[in-house]
């Protein structure tokens, strides 16, 4: 078992394009940890350096204690588990686990009891004798699993894993993964695009963009104090409201101003009087129900599209020029070209320096 | 759209196939037709039914002394079947190496690879034969076999291939699960390959059992020669001894494993000359 450190890592392909300027990342051992970002973020490259797929151009990677920027990928005691399953398609699902054990030249018996024993977690055993052809998509992605496990890996790579997935089986190869993380105690470094994916499995998570860490945190810090507007906007669903707000002076504190509203925080802004910020409300902290309801905290909204989603509704409003979505619970919801009266809770609102895109 | 094709379409399409398979099967038809009969016969014009002189015409084509038929039919196997092994494997290394590798001259060595496509075998006849007389290679059937490694054909038939059915992340897996990259080429691409391989080994095989200029120029003595070699010693024999009966006969000795292979790999070749350039 190993923790994952990069120091001052650089990556630039041959034609001269820099894909990852400068990381510096430590990922502890045993550690779940998803990398998380927009299509060309760097995540992939990034994972595909820790596997030794591609080569680092500057600065050190080190798996436990050891410097891996030489080594090649068979000598890293890592295992991958590819966006396209990646399985042999002329071997067996037998042949496909232990194709790496007969290179070690592992004996017989060890190599039917362990992938008896991973065959058994990942309910494989009617299909061992099958070609990858003859299997589904998740039967297919849980023999990548699979052959990934029998090897005893130091740490688990898995890049976009589920993306080929329908959502049902999605849902269902993300609990078996968060499952297999527990129980195999193996460091864990997963690539998605997907933030539900990086929400739900990873302890920790880091968000990329243009090759640069944005943040390195739990999901529920991430969610809850998200470092800038990148990370703010990227994590959730639907998307964080981003309204511009101008800073006044009130009582006890700063106020908010946008349309009618005049949102009271309890946030020190003296730097900001009288300046333009942008105020980040996440969609269910915009509240229908009465008992949030309350002086200066209101806005009423016309509502351009309701979406229905059973026990609550996405509504698409617009407000003071500005558009906005709102989570309210489905008897609260209104139609659409319709008023909405909505509650902005003040005490989630999420601040952010016009220039700088960074929270206040 | 999906439109059905009308009724007179079919029919014409239908007559032209029918044409065109006659074209094609007919004279197969006057070979085998022809090796039955006499030189008389023969002469006397054509005919639609078989004469009565195969064991004559087959007797005088494998006990005629000057012409080592069975030896001819043994050096053009040996011949063949090298030539199909090696052309397919080298060229399947040479894909491998410049569809799965990274490389500064990448570009350039498939251009220049791409070059040797378009050169005629006669003009590098010359220099050829010179370099094989330094090497002592001269009447032997080395110089036949062993530059079929460099077949830029079966070579630019392989990377298409290669483009379109082998994922690199399969290469990349292998990697990480130890696999030297001999051993990824040996175990993971060459299965992978094989539809590929066996198409382009009939190719090769057949090509090399037809072939007739090199070996003209390379081999010497009767017990050396190919069978090409040996119908045109056949056909050009003196005006006195020629037989036509003969002539026929060894021409369908000759085709009889052709078309033995292409029965036997018919389901290869029609599947593989769609090969290429199909995304499954």
């Amino acid at each position: 078992m190993a923790g994952i450190t990069f120091k001052n890592v650089v990556k630039t392909y041959d034609n001269g394009v820099t894909v990852v300027p400068n990381l510096n990342l430590e990922i502890k051992d045993k550690e779940f940890v998803v990398l998380v970002g927009p299509s060309g973020c760097g995540k992939s490259t990034t994972l595909r350096m820790i596997a030794g797929l591609e080569s680092i151009s500057d600065g050190e990677l080190y798996i436990g204690d050891q410097l891996m920027n030489a080594v090649a990928p068979k000598n890293r005691n890592i295992a991958m588990v590819f966006q396209n399953y990646a399985l042999y398609p002329h071997l067996s699902v037998y042949k496909n686990m232990t194709f790496a054990l007969e290179l070690a030249k592992v004996p017989k018996d060890e190599m039917n009891r362990k992938v008896k024993w991973a065959a058994e977690i990942l309910g494989l055993e009617p299909y061992l004798d099958r070609k990858p052809k003859a299997l589904s998509g998740g039967q297919r992605q849980r023999v990548a699993l699979g052959r990934a496990m029998v090897r005893d890996p130091e740490v688990f790579l898995l890049d976009e894993p589920l993306s080929n997935l329908d959502a049902k089986l999605r849902t269902e190869m993300r609990s078996q993964i968060s499952k297999l993380h527990k129980r195999l105690g193996t460091t864990f470094v997963y690539v998605t695009h997907d933030q539900t994916e990086a929400m739900t499995m990873g302890d920790r998570i880091c968000v990329m963009k243009d090759g640069i860490i944005q943040q390195f945190d739990t999901p529920q810090n991430l969610y809850d104090y998200p470092c800038n507007l990148f990370v703010a906007g990227f994590i959730g669903s639907p998307q964080m409201n981003f309204i511009d707000a101008e800073v006044k002076k009130a009582e006890g504190g700063y106020k908010l101003c946008f349309g009618e509203a005049e949102v009271t925080v309890d946030k020190d802004l003296a730097a900001y009087e009288g300046k333009t910020v942008i105020c980040g409300i996440r969609p269910e902290d915009l509240h229908a129900e009465k008992q949030f309801f309350g002086e200066g905290n209101m806005i009423d909204a016309y509502i351009d599209l309701d979406e229905m989603m059973g026990s609550e509704s996405y509504l698409y409003l617009k407000y003071a020029g500005q558009k906005m979505i709102a989570r309210v619970p489905a008897r609260y919801a209104k139609k659409a070209e319709e008023n909405i009266s909505l509650a902005i809770d003040a005490e989630k609102v999420h601040l952010f320096d016009k220039d700088t895109e960074k929270a206040i | 759209m999906d439109k059905k094709p009308s009724h007179a379409r079919t029919v014409i399409a239908y007559i032209v196939l029918i044409l065109l398979t006659f074209l094609c099967l007919f004279f197969f038809y006057i070979l085998v037709i022809n090796c039955t009969r006499s030189h008389q016969q023969i002469q006397a014009g054509f005919s639609f039914l078989p004469g009565s002189s195969f064991a004559k015409n087959f007797n005088s084509v494998i006990h005629d002394a000057k012409l080592p038929v069975l030896s001819g039919i043994k050096n053009s196997l040996i011949v063949s079947a090298c030539c199909a092994i090696l052309a397919t494997y080298f060229s399947a290394l040479t894909a491998y190496g410049l569809y799965a590798y990274n490389f500064k001259l990448k570009k350039p060595a498939f251009i220049f690879i791409m070059l040797i496509l378009v050169m005629p075998t006669q003009v590098s006849a010359m220099g050829f034969l010179n370099v094989i007389t330094k090497l002592g290679m001269i009447n032997t059937l080395y110089p036949l076999i062993l530059p079929s490694v460099a077949a830029p054909a079966v070579f630019y038939f392989m990377y298409s291939y290669m483009q379109s059915s082998l994922p690199l992340e399969l290469v990349e897996a292998a990697r990480i699960d130890g696999s030297n990259e001999f051993h990824t080429f040996n175990k993971v691409v060459i299965p992978i390959m094989k539809p590929a391989l066996a198409v382009q080994a009939i190719f090769a095989f057949v090509q090399n059992w037809n072939n007739y200029f090199i070996p003209a120029l390379v081999l010497q003595e009767n017990s050396k020669r190919t069978l090409p070699i040996l119908i045109a010693m056949l056909r050009s024999a003196d005006f006195l001894k020629f037989d036509m009966g003969k002539v026929y006969m060894l021409i369908t000795i000759a085709i009889v494993p052709i078309i033995i292979v292409y029965i036997a790999l018919s389901k290869y070749i029609v599947a593989g000359v769609a090969l290429g350039g199909v995304k499954e």
